[in-house]
C-alpha cells in the first residue's frame, strides 16, 4: 500500500478514494454545522415534544461504541490479560475518536453552544447529566493519556522531534493506573447515561431502573464488536496490517456470551413491562413491539442485533469463517445504535397528558431534517475517517510488534514471583 | 523486585481510588437532600384556578404574553379545553406547576433552574446551556424552547400591558415564573402579592371572571388558604410527587349553574 516513488503519488488507490469520500461527506458535515451554529437550532426538526433526536442517538452510541477502550484496558492492566494488549491498543484509540464525536454531537445539540463550559463550572450534583459530564471530560482526559504513546509512535514525530515522541511514549508507564480511573468513570457514566432516561417519572417507558444495565451490557457489546471489526477490516484491507486472527476469534466469542447475557436481561425488561398496565408504559411497549417502532426494535435490535450474532458467534464452525464474523459485530455495532434510537424516541412519541379525566396517552411525530442528517453523517464520517488515518499511520491495529514494545508497562501479579 | 513496587502501588491506588470514590458518594448524598427539600422562606406562593369559573377567554394568556414578552409562538400559560359538564365546556388553564419537587430542578446539570426561598422554580437564563433535559423531564409540558430569537414587536404589546422582564436569548427554554418580578417589587413598595394588584402575577389581574386566585399558603388568613380550606379542591398529576402549587377547584354542576344564573 506505501507509495513509493513520486508517480505512485498522483495515483489513484482504493485508500485515497475511501479517504477522498470520508472527506468528502465530513466537509459536507462541517458547512451543515456551521449552518447550525449560525441560524440555532431552528433549523432542525426537533420540537419542545422530542427535544432530542437524531444527534443524541448518534452521541449515545459513540459513547457506547468507546466502551472497548476501558473494559479492554481493565482486562490487560488489572486482570493482567496481557494476551488482549494489541486490542486494548485499538479499543483506545477508538475510545478517543469516539468520545470526540460525543463532544462534536453535544456542541452541537446545546442551544448555547458558547457556554459549553458552564457544564464543567456550574454543578448541579443531584443531576445524572452533570455526573455524566464530569466523567466524560475526566475520562476524555484519561483517553488522551492513554493514546499518548500512540501518538508518539508517529514516525514524523520520532524523526522531527524526538524529544516530544519519548515524552509520550513514556507515558505508557501511567497505563495500569489510568485503567483503574477509566474503569471506574466508564462504570459511572456509561449506565448513567441510560439513568439519563430511567429517572424520569414523566416518561413511564422510560422510568425503571433497568435501562441503566442495558445500557452498561449493550456498550460492552457495541464497543467490543467496534474494536474487533476495525482490527479485522484493517486486517484483510491493508497488507502492512498485520492481526492475529485466534486472539480475535477467541474474544468474539465471550461477546458471543455477553449478547446472551444482554438479551436475558432484555426479555426480563421488556417481558415485565407487558403486566404493568400502566398508563405510556403500555403504548410505549405497543410502539417498539407492533407500532412504528416494531420494525426497529425485532429485527435491528433484536434479530440481527442479538440473535444472528449469538448464533454466529458462539458457534465455532460460523464463527471461523471471517466474513461471516464480521458481519455478526457489523450486526451488533447496527442493533446497539438502534436500541439507542428506539429508546429515545419510544419516551418522546408518547405524550402524557396531565388533564385529570384523560391520563391517555397521545402520539407525536420526529424526522430528522436535511441539516441533522447532514451534520450527524459529517460527525460519523470524521469518526471513520479518523480510524481509518489511525490504522493508517499511527499502527493502531498491530498485534506483532506491539507486545514486546509495551507489555513492560504491564503489572502481572503473576509475573511477579 | 521492581514490579514487585508497583504491586504495593497499585494496590495502594486501589485503595485510594476506593475511599475517594466513598467520600464523593457521601458528599452526593449531602448535597442531595438539601437539593431536593430547599430552604422555606417567609412565604410560600401559590395559586388557585377555578374551573367552574373560567370561560376560556384566553386573557391570562395575553396578559402573560406581554408582561414576560413571550414570543408569540410560545405560551407560558396554556388554557385547553378539559371536557364538558352539560354542555358548558370546561377549561384547563395551566401556568408552571412550580412543584415543590421539580423534575426540571432535578436532572438540569449546572444548576440552571433553581428553588427560591417562596416556592418559584426560576430560570437562570445566563446560565442555562441549552441541553433540554429539563423539558424532557417535565410532566406538565410547562417549558418552551427558543428554538429562534424572538426579535421584532409583540404582538401583545402594549394591548395587553407592558413588558417587565427581558427577553429571552435563542437557545435556551423559558417558562412561567409566577410573575416573580411583580412580587419582588411589590414587596419592596410594601404591597401584598394576592391582593394589590401591581404585587399580583399578571394572569391573576388580567381574569375577567375572578377564576384566578394568588396568595401566601404559609399565612393561613390568606385567600387561597381559605379558598382551599373550605373547596374540595385537587392538582395535576398527583400521583408523581412533585407538590405542585397550582391548585384547581373543579367545575361542579353547581357551580356551572351559579355562573349561568
Amino acid at each position: 500500500m506505501r507509495t513509493t516513488g513520486r508517480a505512485s503519488l498522483l495515483s489513484i488507490t482504493p485508500f485515497k478514494v475511501w479517504v477522498g469520500l470520508l472527506g468528502a461527506v465530513f466537509a459536507a458535515g462541517l458547512v451543515a454545522m456551521f449552518i447550525v451554529f449560525w441560524k440555532g437550532l431552528a433549523v432542525t426538526n426537533l420540537t419542545d415534544l422530542v427535544p432530542w433526536g437524531l444527534w443524541i442517538t448518534i452521541d449515545l452510541s459513540s459513547i457506547a461504541m468507546s466502551a472497548g477502550a476501558f473494559l479492554l484496558c481493565a482486562a490487560v492492566y488489572l486482570l493482567g490479560l496481557k494476551r488482549f494488549q494489541p486490542l486494548a491498543r485499538t479499543a483506545t484509540f477508538i475510545g478517543l475518536i469516539g468520545y470526540s464525536m460525543a463532544v462534536m454531537t453535544l456542541l452541537l445539540d446545546i442551544g448555547r453552544p458558547d457556554r459549553f463550559w458552564h457544564a464543567i463550572l456550574y454543578w448541579n450534583t443531584h443531576s445524572v447529566l452533570w455526573e455524566v459530564t464530569m466523567c466524560v471530560t475526566l475520562y476524555f482526559t484519561v483517553l488522551l493519556l492513554e493514546t499518548a504513546p500512540i501518538f508518539g509512535g508517529l514516525p514524523l514525530l520520532k524523526r522531527r522531534f524526538p524529544w516530544a515522541s519519548s515524552r509520550l511514549s513514556s507515558l505508557h508507564h501511567l497505563a495500569p493506573y489510568l485503567a483503574v480511573v477509566g474503569l471506574c468513570l466508564s462504570m459511572l457514566h456509561q449506565s448513567s447515561l441510560g439513568a439519563t432516561y430511567g429517572v424520569l417519572k414523566a416518561k413511564p417507558i422510560w422510568y425503571r431502573p433497568d435501562l441503566s444495565v442495558l445500557f452498561m451490557i449493550s456498550a460492552i457489546a457495541g464497543g467490543v464488536s467496534l474494536t474487533l471489526l476495525v482490527s479485522m477490516l484493517a486486517g484483510r484491507l491493508s497488507p502492512k496490517v498485520h492481526v492475529k486472527d485466534d486472539l480475535i476469534e477467541r474474544v468474539a466469542s465471550y461477546l458471543g456470551w455477553v449478547l446472551v447475557v444482554y438479551l436475558y436481561f432484555r426479555f426480563w425488561d421488556a417481558f415485565s413491562m407487558t403486566y404493568t398496565y400502566a398508563p405510556g408504559r403500555t403504548e410505549g411497549l405497543r410502539m417498539l413491539t407492533s407500532g412504528e417502532l416494531a420494525f426497529n426494535f425485532w429485527v435491528g435490535e433484536i434479530f440481527l442485533g442479538v440473535i444472528v450474532p449469538i448464533v454466529i458467534l458462539l458457534t465455532k464452525r460460523l464463527r471461523s469463517q471471517p466474513g461471516l464474523r464480521m458481519l455478526a459485530l457489523l450486526m451488533v455495532v447496527g442493533g446497539v445504535v438502534a436500541y439507542r434510537w428506539d429508546i429515545n424516541m419510544a419516551g418522546q412519541l408518547i405524550l402524557m397528558t396531565y388533564l385529570p379525566q384523560e391520563i391517555v396517552a397521545r402520539y407525536t411525530q420526529y424526522m430528522p431534517s436535511l441539516i441533522e442528517f447532514i451534520s450527524g453523517a459529517g460527525v460519523v464520517a470524521y469518526g471513520i475517517l479518523a480510524i481509518t488515518l489511525g490504522v493508517r499511520y499511527l499502527n493502531i491495529v498491530d498485534h506483532q510488534t506491539i507486545e514486546q514494545e509495551e507489555v513492560e508497562g504491564v503489572l502481572d501479579p503473576v509475573a511477579g514471583d | 523486585m521492581q514490579t514487585n513496587d508497583k504491586n504495593i502501588g497499585r494496590r495502594q491506588f486501589l485503595k485510594i481510588s476506593a475511599v475517594v470514590t466513598a467520600a464523593a458518594i457521601g458528599l452526593r448524598q449531602v448535597n442531595r437532600t438539601s437539593a431536593s427539600s430547599g430552604k422555606k422562606g417567609k412565604y410560600q406562593w401559590a395559586m388557585v384556578i377555578d374551573q367552574g369559573k373560567c370561560t376560556g377567554c384566553g386573557y391570562c394568556t395575553n396578559a402573560c404574553r406581554a408582561h414576560n414578552d413571550v414570543p408569540p409562538d410560545i405560551s407560558w400559560n396554556r388554557v385547553i379545553e378539559a371536557g364538558k359538564i352539560g354542555d358548558r365546556t370546561v377549561y384547563l388553564s395551566r401556568p408552571c406547576m412550580q412543584c415543590e419537587h421539580a423534575p426540571c430542578v432535578e436532572v438540569c446539570m449546572v444548576g440552571a433552574s433553581y428553588y427560591r426561598d417562596d416556592g418559584i422554580v426560576m430560570m437562570d437564563y445566563d446560565k442555562c446551556i441549552g441541553c433540554r433535559y429539563c423539558e424532557v423531564a417535565c410532566p406538565y409540558g410547562g417549558r418552551a424552547f427558543n428554538w429562534d430569537a424572538f426579535t421584532g414587536d409583540n404582538p401583545a404589546v402594549p394591548t395587553w400591558g407592558q413588558p417587565e422582564v427581558p427577553r429571552r436569548p435563542r437557545g435556551v427554554p423559558e417558562k412561567c415564573s409566577f410573575c416573580y418580578q411583580r412580587i419582588d417589587r411589590g414587596l419592596m413598595l410594601g404591597l401584598k402579592p394576592g391582593l394589590d394588584e401591581a404585587a399580583t402575577p399578571a394572569c391573576v389581574v388580567a381574569c375577567p371572571v375572578g377564576a384566578r386566585t394568588f396568595g401566601d399558603l404559609s399565612d393561613p388568613e390568606s385567600s387561597v388558604s381559605q379558598l382551599l380550606k373550605d373547596h374540595p379542591y385537587y392538582r395535576l398529576r398527583e400521583d408523581l410527587g412533585t407538590n405542585p402549587r397550582v391548585y384547581y377547584l373543579p367545575a361542579r354542576e353547581e357551580t356551572s349553574h351559579e355562573n349561568n344564573g
